[in-house]
């Protein structure tokens, strides 16, 4: 876990910027708290800001509260993330304080805690770009106001060739392709031979928000008659966060008793659940830029099947390391997960090469490119200050 | 009233300009700084390549090729130096796969620097460019030109080795 701070690395103070909502789920979160604690634990000094939903909860020592999130739809999904007066004061008061050697937003092109920060300081900044969608035309429209700003930032991440794309197609700008990091040992360690785990049930795993259509939970419910016919012993099991009672009353009960919901999995009971799997299924509809728990999967050596939208395909090098199908075509699904379970060969075949795969999306190699960009942004630079245009902007007020 | 109009939009343009070259402004010095970072890079991938070449057992011809390229990119102008970086990145890369496929022998420590360096040296090249091409970009807009908000600047240089090693 730890990395060496070889050479020219001395210890930086970092800070990040989180623009979503600390205590919600959320692939944006989970990677921005593994990157600090990744970052900590090799000697760093790191302080995060996000919003905070429930401020009285204990929370990291390294955590800094920028107020309450508000609600807004985006992406398929509803984010939860943070401006105004307030929100602005927050972030500026801890850039100032904060001394930072570089700073790190995270999805600085959407108006949110990121922008403010970007907008507010100057010196070295890194922007990382998440999100991959073509339906953010207000956004879109709003790229002439923000171009200016994330113009301010020395360097940027796209976390997936989709990412690169979107914010090529916004900003007009190019970024480094870095991807999401997994803590592949806490996913490998203590993990079986799939042959071992095949026992008379096919045990198949599903993690995610499922109440969001775009997660495609619905899809794998539809599979799911055609897959219990050829393989009478399976079964599903869902994890993740949500109201389970309206999905499990809606199922035919002999459908439904072959579903599990297990509720949301402590980090420990996520990597056990995935070791357990023979099959990991991903049935995302669109939306997705980069699948960190395919990954995660093919960490603790399930064999994976998912949807063909161009972030798996990517990530799954076209189906080299596991197998996809018809995006939105529940029989598609079906026949793959049929396939698999009835070819063990196959199925020890995709687990392999699936977990060697994985090893490329270690915290130790995504961190230390990170790095790589974090000195180039610095190289000629101070420390992190308040940028004059919007010192000025408060004098006047 | 409408001089009062007229002067709201003068001020309101001035601010506009001056707004504008500070962009600008902000993105040349971007393009400085991120070649000096990227410069200081190849240097030290120069002097990686000369101490490859002491302590590694190399046919003299890659020999040749490596201390040539690496003392040309040491010393001499930008200018010269492009065809030797383009010539190291070439060698160094010949390198790394003989050494993986055993054909040469690179102690550790050495290989592992020139793995990273490599590294650092695509995403420097690739941040350097971005600044280059937003720079050229908003140079190009009828505001900059007409007004010459770009001053006695240079426009920035771009060299055959960086797209080298990129693509």
């Amino acid at each position: 876990m730890v990395i060496s701070l070889s050479g020219d690395t001395r210890p930086l103070k970092i800070g990040i910027v989180c623009p979503y909502g600390w205590d919600i789920p959320g692939g944006v979160q989970v990677h921005v708290k593994e990157l600090a604690e990744h970052f900590i634990a090799a000697g760093h000094q790191v302080s995060v800001i996000a919003p905070v939903s429930d401020e009285s909860a204990s929370l990291e020592p390294w955590l800094v509260s920028a107020g309450r999130p508000v609600s807004i739809p985006f992406n398929g999904s509803v984010a939860r993330v943070l401006f105004g007066p307030i929100a602005a004061s927050r972030v500026r008061q801890w850039i100032a304080a904060g001394e930072f050697d570089v700073l790190h937003l995270h999805e600085p092109g959407i108006p949110s805690l990121s922008l403010l920060a970007c907008w507010s300081a100057e010196g070295p900044m890194v922007g990382t770009f998440h999100a991959s969608t073509p339906r953010m035309r207000a956004i879109a429209a709003a790229g002439g106001l923000i171009e200016p700003m994330i113009e301010k930032l020395g360097a940027r991440i796209a976390v997936s060739e989709m990412a690169h794309e979107t914010m090529t197609s916004l900003y007009g700008t190019s970024a480094v392709i870095i991807p999401n990091g997994i803590d592949y040992s806490h996913y490998a360690s203590g993990r079986t031979d799939i042959e071992q785990r095949l026992s008379s049930t096919l045990k198949i795993g599903f993690l995610g928000r499922f109440e969001e259509e775009r997660k495609g939970l619905p899809l794998l419910l539809k599979a799911l008659p055609a897959i219990i016919k050829r393989n009478p012993r399976v079964e599903l099991l869902v994890a993740g966060p949500g109201d389970s009672s309206k999905i499990s009353s809606s199922l035919d009960p002999a459908i439904g008793k072959h579903v599990k919901f297990l509720g949301r999995l402590s980090h420990q009971e996520k990597a056990e659940f995935l070791q357990s799997l023979h099959l990991y299924v991903a049935p995302n509809t669109g939306g997705e830029s980069f699948g960190i728990i395919i990954a995660e999967a093919m960490a603790a050596g399930a064999a994976v099947i998912a949807s063909d939208i161009p972030a798996f395909r990517a990530l799954l090098d076209d189906g080299t390391n596991g197998l996809l199908f018809k995006n939105e075509d529940p029989a598609s699904l079906a026949q793959a997960i049929n396939t698999l379970a009835g070819n063990h060969e196959e199925l020890a075949q995709l687990s392999q090469s699936g977990m060697e795969a994985a090893l490329q999306y270690d915290w130790d190699t995504v961190a230390s490119r990170i790095l790589s960009v974090y000195e180039s942004a610095m190289a000629g630079h101070g420390k992190v200050g308040i940028g004059s245009e919007s010192a000025s902007w408060k004098r006047g007020r | 009233m409408y001089i009062l109009l007229i002067v709201l939009i003068v001020v309101l343009f001035a601010w506009y300009l001056s707004f504008s070259a500070s962009r600008l402004d902000r993105l040349h010095h971007r393009v400085e700084t991120s070649w000096e970072h990227l410069d200081a890079l190849l240097q030290r991938r120069a002097a990686l390549a000369l101490e490859i070449s002491h302590l590694c057992e190399l046919d003299p011809a890659t020999e040749f090729l490596l201390t040539e390229s690496a003392y040309v990119s040491r010393e001499d102008s930008i200018s010269d130096r492009s065809d030797a970086e383009r010539s190291l990145s070439e060698s160094m890369s010949f390198l790394k796969s003989a050494a993986a496929s055993g054909e040469v022998n690179i102690p550790f420590p050495l290989l592992e620097e020139l793995t990273t360096l490599t590294e650092k040296i695509t995403f420097a090249i690739s941040i350097h460019l971005e600044a280059v091409t937003s720079v050229e970009k908003m140079r190009s807009r009828f505001i900059y030109k007409f007004f010459r908000l770009a001053g006695r600047a240079k426009l920035p240089i771009r060299y055959s080795f960086e797209e080298d090693v990129i693509k």
